[in-house]
């Protein structure tokens, strides 16, 4: 497992505990979209010790490619927010996202919008991945982007790949869309 | 919505006070790499293609195949009306003294015909623009594949005027939204989605991150274009100035269903700034067409801070232009600042 420094010094962070226990609920959140035939991304979001959004993929349902676990765990996060009349800002600013496999490109800069200050993830995303294998946007220098956070990576990473392998190999071959592609 | 070239057309429409440049990878914009490499004059011409079949075959210049082995020479005097390379000084064996016949290996090539060798710089890699391709030339002969399109775009002359007059017309669209946003308090951007077949305007968006910290147009606008194909998962309609066209698709028979479209698949989008990291590579999943932007932003993934567009290890590349409308674009702004100090000055 690495951790990776980013920005400022921040005191909020998890603990080993907190990994282990969070990162347990974004694995069945995985495993059980595995065996719905979707992708097996699990991810939430935890203030406190509550859980304010989780998600999954819906880019087929909703014809919208940007639709990824994260952003609707995000959206999840807002209405929390909303319905309990809290600052959004000062909420994400003390919020941890644990998933499954790495942010993609757009999710890490939308992460950095929100100013969220730690991400815990799986396995490396090598085809979109944001917090540096494909670009490094979690840590990149962006002044009118958010703030930079902290990545907490490999938590049972090879794990969360075998689910994508997995899942990759079911996909139909003649499925009429085979470009869509999910992470 | 109605196709509006007609309006257009002899009215006030100076799209001569523009020009759409590509925005190119950076291989494509980089300065020419040259690289070291031993050169000699071939004293005696008839020995040529002797000298360089043999040197081909001891000296291949595997990596360099855009450079071409003999030069002929311009200045009169020189003596030697060509001059060959040899090898490049990184693959030239260990000598004392640089001469021709330490270079050669004895029983590889007879140096019959050649003078002694000098260093010479030639380009490391074939050029990809004719920019690239004139500057590579000065240094050594340098044979070129030319993208005629590239050419064209990077002199500012590949879109022809009624293809400019709609791009004016589009990002005038996008213009107006990014205004009605800024009226009700959002950011002052604006973007608009474009079926480039049919000439038509599928969404129309404009910043709404007042409400939501990730609404910024172009996202609305992705989100706008899933509403006019049957998805979607937010409601804009109560911003006017955001809108998309439903009945654009509803005639297609199901059995074609292959010509259905899929997120943005071809379509263009005009957004009067450059979009940030999150929009552009929302823009990569949706798989869109082309860009226009009009100015760049500080923080633009497709030019800027990054080139999301041309990105090797993404499974989607697309066109972008800059400069749409770029002086109306960056105005956005400042005309928005002037407006607040006007304000500013009444109520004082």
């Amino acid at each position: 497992m690495g951790t990776e420094e980013a920005g400022e010094a921040e005191s909020f962070y998890p603990s080993e505990e907190e990994i282990e226990k969070w990162m347990d609920s974004a694995f069945d959140m995985a495993k059980d979209a595995l065996e719905n035939g979707e992708v097996p991304v699990g991810c939430l979001m935890v203030y406190g010790d509550e859980v304010v959004g989780k998600g999954r993929n819906e880019v087929n349902e909703t014809k919208n490619a940007t639709r990824h676990a994260e952003m609707v765990a995000l959206d999840q996060l807002l209405d929390w927010c909303r319905s309990r009349n809290l600052d959004t800002r000062s909420v994400c600013e003390r919020t941890a996202l644990y998933v499954t496999v790495e942010p993609c490109i757009m999710c890490a800069a939308a992460l950095r919008l929100i100013r969220l200050p730690v991400v815990v993830y799986g396995c490396r995303n090598e085809r979109f991945g944001g917090c540096g294998s494909v670009l490094d946007v979690s840590s990149a220098n962006l002044p009118q982007t958010g703030t930079t956070f902290k990545c907490v990576s490999g938590h049972r990473a090879d794990e969360a790949v075998e689910m994508l392998k997995t899942f990759y190999k079911q996909e139909n071959p003649n499925a009429p869309k085979p470009k869509t592609r999910k992470d | 919505m109605e196709p509006q070239t007609k309006r257009w057309k002899g009215s006030v429409c100076d799209t001569d006070s523009w020009v759409a440049y590509p925005v190119l990878s950076d291989e494509q914009s980089q300065d020419v790499e040259l690289i070291e490499a031993f050169a000699a004059p071939i004293v005696n011409k008839k020995e040529t293609s002797r000298l360089v079949r043999e040197l081909n075959s001891v000296y291949p210049l595997n990596n360099l195949q855009h450079v071409k082995r003999v030069r002929a020479v311009k200045e009169k005097g020189s003596g030697h009306p060509l001059e060959v390379l040899v090898c490049l000084v990184s693959e030239a064996p260990d000598m004392k003294v640089v001469s021709i016949d330490s270079l050669l290996p004895s029983d590889g090539v007879r140096s019959d015909g050649l003078g002694e060798p000098f260093v010479v710089r030639v380009p490391a890699r074939p050029p990809l623009t004719r920019p690239q391709f004139e500057l590579a030339s000065k240094h050594w002969p340098t044979s070129f594949h030319e993208d005629k399109q590239v050419t064209v775009a990077l002199r500012g002359e590949l879109f022809s005027p009624p293809q400019k007059a709609r791009m004016h017309m589009y990002m005038m669209s996008a213009l107006t939204a990014a205004k009605a946003g800024k009226e009700l308090g959002m950011e002052a951007v604006g973007a608009v989605m474009v079926h480039p077949v049919m000439e038509r305007i599928i969404a129309v968006g404009h910043d709404c991150r007042g409400d939501h910290p990730l609404h910024h147009a172009v996202m609305v606008c992705i989100d706008l274009v899933a509403r006019s194909q049957g998805g979607g998962c937010y409601s804009f309609d109560r911003y006017p100035a955001c809108t998309f066209t439903s009945d654009t698709f509803q005639k297609v028979p199901d059995a074609e269903a292959s010509s259905q479209p899929y997120i943005c698949t071809g379509y263009d989008l005009y957004v009067t700034r450059e979009p940030c990291v999150m929009c552009a590579m929302a823009l990569v999943h949706s798989r869109i067409g082309r860009v226009f932007y009009g100015t760049a932003s500080v923080d633009g993934a497709l030019g800027t801070k990054y080139k999301i567009h041309t990105q090797k290890d993404l499974n989607h590349r697309f066109e972008v232009y800059k400069g749409v409308l770029g002086k109306q674009c960056e105005d956005l702004n400042n005309v928005d600042d002037h407006v607040k100090t006007e304000h500013l000055k009444k109520s004082r």
